[in-house]
């Protein structure tokens, strides 16, 4: 049934007819190609997403102020509240049961001095719990200590890209830098993902309040909620929310000057919107599927009534129904199989093109799940072989000379 | 060779059936040339293609070398297509995407040939009727007279026992016509029986015998000079 001869009968009757190869082609392979694509940009987006979170643990609430929007208690909209070290002493001490957490101070723009190299960085005084709430591999040395906040330690920890393009070859560690204008000893230095992380100065948080403003001034807080669930942290964040708005008389309404922001919730919230992206992608490919086996169900039906005069002919030259039968098939498996194949190969080759071009923030890597293709590509061979198989044993079933009168 | 008995087939129509064949007894010894004649609608094709087991029939018997047709599977009958039988069509019923080599080498493949010798034979055959310069032609390519001989190269290439031919020149002017009853014959005179469907008084007349059908009947039977009537000459003038 599958030797050469088979083959070059298949070879034969393909290419002698163009423009149906053409449809089953392109019905399969159209279907296939559909199904990566969107498999592929589906998964970009989720891998986006996910990288984007990497940066922060999941299980962190983050604080912050800005301007008030609303007068209350007497007092102004458009008030900035400033967080100082006495709210986070408070929160952390007698709001919340944080297992870590840690403040943030950030300094954009400091010019960042090594030997004769300078640029522009920015820094940011944390706290060393720091690294557990927002994940920052470190590549070499050490993170900060507690020793290094309660001595107001002149140490900093630098992104890669200052290895780059500072120290170039030289050792960091150990080495002196110049933080606007002030002298600091790098202890180590780490590597992540994103655009922005990797330009980072770690210095500890009391020694950015002394050395460059003098003040006890704290911009953001990051609270991890440790193994608590959803309830939990959202509780969590009530707390703080509640003790800030309380403490710095902002009206409950307020949404701009005191925002907390439960990265747990917000996670679950892109799962959820994830799981409706899944299913999209799920009910467009079955509909993409069922049209291309609709597709090739269609053209192999006419195939066959095309070629009921030939299989006349053919019985009347002595073919067994059997031999007629495994040629149909045998084709239409082939061709829903290569064209399937070449919408595969067509399909990854547009995700690798476009990948390049569609780098984003919440965009990243897409990539081909090749179980659910090969499971796509494996349902249509099978529905071209029934489309096959179905009408060419209806025309094999009646006598030669009905098939040979065919019109 | 060939011997039916009774043979009698209808063919089933709205509210009823149409009796086409109504006890044909015919019987056909190997080395024959055989026309068979009569009036359109009169069964001939029907009888042909009886003969050919490319049709069943109602009742009656068929021996074909000496075996009973009847009940016979569709893998048996394929069989005997393959080995006793081969056919020339009117339309010539040539594959229309294969070359005349590729035509001609069809049955071949069906009698599990290798390629090469095929294509060896395949193209003997072609040079036999005079058609090994049109090898890689396709069928669209060819002139009537040419398709046809093509189409008798591919019956002949199984070396099959008997030839049946329904109306071989009925598409063919005359001088083609004559150019393929030369071939037929030639066919016929290397042992090879004939069978030929027509309409025409001197195609029969180049037949060792013809037969006459009417209305599903034998109404005549003889040496072809002998039946071949001034009514059938009468028929032809019409065409
Ligand atoms: N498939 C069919 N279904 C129903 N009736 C048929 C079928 N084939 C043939 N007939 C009828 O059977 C009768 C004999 O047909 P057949 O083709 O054998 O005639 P014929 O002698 O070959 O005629 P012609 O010279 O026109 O070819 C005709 O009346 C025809 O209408
Ligand atoms: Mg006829």
């Amino acid at each position: 049934m599958f030797n050469r001869e088979t083959w070059i009968e298949i070879a034969h009757t393909v290419t002698a007819n163009p423009l149906r190869t053409a449809l089953t082609g392109l019905s399969v392979g159209l279907g296939i190609f559909i199904l990566v694509v969107m498999q592929g940009l589906g998964f970009g987006l989720q891998n986006g997403v996910e990288q984007d979170f990497g940066d922060e643990a999941r299980n962190t609430v983050w604080v912050r102020t800005g301007r008030t929007t609303l007068p209350y208690r007497g007092r102004q909209p458009n008030r900035y509240v400033q967080m100082r070290n006495e709210d986070e002493q408070r929160i952390t001490e007698q709001v919340v049961d944080a297992p870590a957490w840690s403040g943030r101070r950030m300094m954009w723009g400091s010019t960042v001095g090594y030997k004769n190299e300078q640029g522009n960085y920015p820094i940011v005084g944390v706290e060393p719990d720091f690294d557990e709430l927002e994940l920052l591999p470190l590549k070499g040395g050490r993170w900060l200590h507690a020793d290094d906040l309660a001595k107001e330690s002149k140490v900093c920890v630098v992104g890669e890209n200052l290895l780059d393009e500072l120290f170039k070859q030289d050792e960091a560690i150990g080495a002196f830098i110049t933080l606007r204008g002030i002298t600091f000893r790098v202890v180590g230095h780490f590597s992540k993902n994103g655009r922005w992380g990797n330009s980072m100065v770690y210095v500890p948080l009391t020694t950015m309040q002394r050395v460059f403003n003098g003040s006890d001034e704290v911009d953001q807080m990051v609270l991890s909620t440790g193994d608590l669930d959803l309830e939990g942290s959202q509780a969590m964040v009530e707390a703080v929310d509640g003790d800030l708005r309380m403490r710095h008389s902002v009206h409950p309404d307020d949404v701009r000057a005191v925002r907390v922001r439960d990265n747990q919730e917000e996670y679950a919230m892109f799962e959820r919107v994830f799981t409706g992206i899944r299913l999209f992608i799920w009910v467009i490919g079955g509909f993409t599927l069922l049209a291309g086996a609709i597709g090739v169900a269609n053209i192999m039906a006419i195939v066959v009534k095309e070629r009921t005069v030939e299989i006349g002919v053919r019985k009347a030259l002595g073919a067994t129904s059997g031999s007629i039968l495994s040629l149909i098939v045998i084709e239409a498996i082939a061709l829903t199989l290569i064209s399937g194949a070449l919408g595969l190969i067509a399909g990854v080759a547009t995700l690798n093109a476009v990948a390049p071009y569609a780098e984003h923030d919440y965009f990243a890597d897409p990539e081909v799940n090749l179980r659910v293709t090969v499971t796509a590509l494996a349902v249509l061979v099978v529905a071209g072989a029934i489309s096959g198989f179905v009408p060419a044993l209806r025309a094999v079933r009646i006598r030669p000379i009905e098939a040979l009168r065919y019109e | 060779m060939l011997a039916l008995r009774g043979i009698e087939k209808s063919y089933p129509l709205a509210g009823g059936s149409l009796p086409v064949l109504k006890g044909i007894d015919l019987n056909i010894v190997q080395g024959e040339m055989v026309a068979i004649m009569g009036s359109s609608g009169s069964g001939k094709s029907t009888l042909l293609n009886v003969l050919g087991l490319l049709d069943g029939f109602d009742s009656g018997g068929y021996d074909l070398d000496g075996v009973d047709m009847a009940g016979l599977s569709e893998k048996q009958a394929a069989r005997y297509r393959s080995q006793f039988l081969g056919f020339v069509f009117q339309s010539f019923n040539l594959i229309s995407f294969k070359t005349a080599l590729e035509n001609v080498a069809l049955p071949l493949f069906y009698q599990k040939v290798p390629r090469r010798e095929r294509q060896k034979r395949a193209m003997e055959m072609l040079g036999k009727m005079g058609m090994d310069d049109r090898a890689d032609h396709l069928p669209s390519e060819l002139s009537g007279g040419q398709k046809q001989r093509v189409a008798i190269a591919r019956a002949l290439i199984t070396s099959p026992r008997v030839i049946l031919a329904d109306e071989p020149t009925g598409a063919l002017d005359s001088t083609t016509s004559s150019e393929v009853m030369e071939v037929l014959r030639e066919v016929n005179a290397s042992g090879i029986t004939v069978i030929i469907v027509t309409h025409e008084a001197d195609i029969a007349a180049q037949c060792d015998r013809t037969i006459r059908l009417h209305d599903g009947v034998i109404i005549e039977d003889g040496k072809s000079g002998e039946v071949v009537e001034p009514t059938a000459r009468g028929a032809r003038s019409q065409d």
